[in-house]
């Protein structure tokens, strides 16, 4: 699986969204599911799929989908 | 809600109340007698998806807590399930009165969930810490009194307690990145301790989240060959008296250990067991030296009252070279 | 007679009735001290209440779970409760014999026991309309069609919680709750006003969003329409009773000393003659 799709799994499996829900404009508190609990659900499973730990200040900048590209870049991920 | 490594690592991150809110919005799911009675912290709860998925379910009374305790009191009456919750100063201490006639006279059954107790909110003061719940409450007859070790014991404690034949009052210690102590599913019974490490010179009998300094202090002590047990004795009335009373037959030294004073928790109530008994064994309790400290985060007011990891080993090292 | 008024001949037959319970009891606890005067101001609402207008059920009927539900959250005012509770079968008069005595069910409190109709224990003031306000909820979710009555004392509005409770009732639209308030003006020792103002009543409680209305406590006639005029409109109602704390012997008509005081027999014996002829 590439990074992309492993990156958009992790939406679809935390969130429990359907594939048509997910879009590159989708931003936290856009939908009902991406509350505070289904942010840290997501961080949990983005740390799992990728082995990385997040820091804190990344968990909180991370505030929408295309975000959260940005920010994962930096534990040396490419998508 | 599977209780699997995903789910464990997730109510770790989250913190205790955030995981509280997350298994009684799983609770609700099939049990529609739940009522969730609260005042104006749905937020700090982790209630939020609660309130959100199930509004009927969720009374907000705004900032009243006696009102919560007699209100909770009738809907209990009705026979609905129901859990009071706010934070541990003010689900308790606040409405004692209420507790002492609605839960210990009258007997209704309420589960009380007391957020953020011990000393995990220092930097906002004494006001928002809790080191006076167990040993108040503990006068009041009918209602047990259970500290969860972690995340997931918070969830199983609030299960069980919904399914008990009494008021219960669970105190949530810990914040978010709260140490995992419990790291697969497990069977949890109220007034049935756990212990989480062997040993035979010197026993630990903790609650709460405590029990990870306390653990890796028992890590150290056996690096100087003093065998360490470590209890968590997550119910603290009624005590596991037989684990206790085990204890005091085989152990050379009791030491308890908890994020409350040391007048009228876990120690005292240990202290109150062995004291009638023919087998005399000495009793170290740590924690809370009956202060109020300046404000702090948690581990500087933990390192203060000597709850820090070093500090217990530093005290029991003490204890037994005097 | 119309039939209003054969209704409320009744109700003074069991007012009187009560009335003469209540001295019994008195009498009965002896040293003991009672208190006498708290509960002679409610003798009118609890005969409206109980002989007429509430739904009373022992615990053995199958329709027990849809009864009325009465909170006498002023705890103290005890003895018109259980003459009350007498009068309609609930307890017996050798259990009524047997108040404030060693081992009795009937302590100078209210304290739970279904089995003689006591729903819930009380005495700690401030905290019978919380209770209402949980049971009013409850019987809304359940759709219960019952009403929860609490009577209060005015002393008992200085406790904070009771304005907690007043302000939570109207947000869940609890018009099945009808709280009275005994308006006798005194407290334990000395008068309303003397000890904490309560100033306008009725007022407040509107202010607080509730259905007031305020009236003779004593008048049977006023209390019964009061009852019968109530309406399922979405908003909890308050009654402010104006009551005379003593009410019905000349001895402690207004008589704070009765607020807790010893029954001696040469009293009882010419209260019973007063209230007989």
């Amino acid at each position: 699986m590439t990074n992309i799709d492993k990156y958009k799994n992790s939406f679809l499996e935390s969130l429990s969204i359907e594939k048509d829900v997910l879009n590159d404009d989708l931003k936290y508190n856009d939908i009902p599911e991406w509350d505070s609990i289904g942010h840290m659900t997501l961080m949990s499973s983005l740390e799992d799929v990728f082995q990385i730990t997040l820091e804190t200040d990344d968990i909180v900048d991370f505030s929408s989908y295309k975000k959260g590209l940005e920010i994962l870049k930096k534990y040396n991920l490419s998508f | 809600m599977e209780i699997n490594d995903r789910n464990i690592k997730l109510m770790s991150t989250i913190g205790p109340r955030a995981a509280f809110g997350l298994g009684v919005t799983d609770l609700a799911k099939t049990n529609k007698e739940l009522i969730v009675v609260t005042c104006d912290v749905s937020t700090s709860a982790g209630l939020d998806r609660f309130r959100k998925t199930y509004p009927d379910q969720l009374i907000d009374l705004g900032i009243a807590e006696q009102n919560m305790i007699g209100v909770a009191a009738g809907i209990s009456r009705e026979n609905f399930n129901v859990i009071t919750t706010t934070f541990a100063p003010f689900q308790t201490t606040r409405c004692c009165e209420q507790i002492k006639v609605n839960l210990g006279y009258m007997k209704e059954k309420i589960t009380m969930v007391g957020l953020a107790s011990g000393l995990v909110l220092g930097n906002l003061g004494f006001t928002h810490c809790c080191i006076e719940d167990v040993g108040i409450l503990r006068s009041i007859p009918n209602i047990s009194i259970i500290s969860p070790s972690d995340s997931l014991e918070t969830v199983k404690a609030v299960e069980q307690a919904l399914k008990y034949h009494q008021s219960c009052y669970i105190r949530i210690t810990g914040g978010s990145n709260n140490p995992i102590l419990n790291h697969t599913d497990y069977s949890f019974e109220i007034g049935k301790s756990i212990t989480l490490k062997k040993g035979k010179d010197v026993s630990i009998i903790s609650c709460g989240s405590i029990l990870n300094e306390c653990l890796e202090a028992a890590e150290e002590l056996e690096k100087k060959n003093i065998s360490t047990e470590v209890v968590n004795m997550h119910t603290i009335k009624p005590l596991d008296e037989n684990k206790i009373l085990s204890i005091l037959e085989n152990s050379k030294l009791l030491v308890s250990v908890e994020e409350h004073n040391i007048i009228g928790g876990l120690g005292t109530a240990i202290a109150e067991l062995i004291s009638s008994s023919k087998q005399k064994k000495p009793l170290l309790r740590l924690g809370v030296n009956d202060k109020y400290s300046k404000s702090g985060s948690y581990n500087y007011l933990k390192n203060f009252y000597g709850l820090s990891t070093n500090k217990i080993i530093d005290n029991i090292l003490k204890f037994l070279n005097d | 007679m119309t039939q209003n008024e054969k209704i409320v001949t009744e109700l003074e037959e069991f007012s009187k009735k009560i009335r003469i319970k209540i001295l019994e009891m008195a009498l009965t606890a002896g040293s003991s001290s009672s208190h006498f005067g708290g509960a002679l101001s409610i003798v009118e609402i609890v005969s409206v209440l109980f002989n007429y207008k509430m739904n009373l059920k022992k615990k053995d009927d199958n329709q027990w779970q849809h009864r009325d539900r009465f909170i006498l959250s002023k705890g103290h005012a005890c003895l018109a409760y259980y003459a009350a509770l007498n009068l309609k079968g609930f307890i017996s008069d050798q259990q009524l014999k047997s108040f404030e005595k060693d081992d009795s069910d009937l302590a100078g409190h209210p304290v739970k026991n279904l089995d003689l109709g006591i729903d819930f224990s009380n005495g700690s003031l401030g905290m019978g309309l919380s209770l209402g306000v949980g049971l009013s909820i409850a019987s809304k979710l359940r759709k219960i069609k019952n009403k929860i009555y609490v009577i209060l004392g005015d002393g008992e509005c200085n406790e904070g919680s009771i304005w907690e409770a007043a302000l939570s009732a109207p947000k869940f639209n609890l018009d099945n709750l009808s709280v009275i308030i005994d308006r006798n003006n005194f407290q334990q020792t000395g008068s309303n006003k003397q000890i904490l103002d309560l100033g306008n009543l009725n007022e407040k409680w509107k202010s607080f969003g509730w259905e007031t209305q305020e009236l003779n406590g004593h008048s049977l006639n006023e209390i019964k329409n009061y009852f019968d005029e109530q309406k399922d409109n979405h908003k909890p109602k308050m009654l402010i009773a104006n009551t005379i704390k003593g009410k019905g012997f000349s001895f402690s008509e207004n008589n704070n000393d009765w607020h807790h005081s010893i029954m001696t027999n040469k009293i009882y014996e010419e209260a019973l003659k007063e209230i007989e002829s």
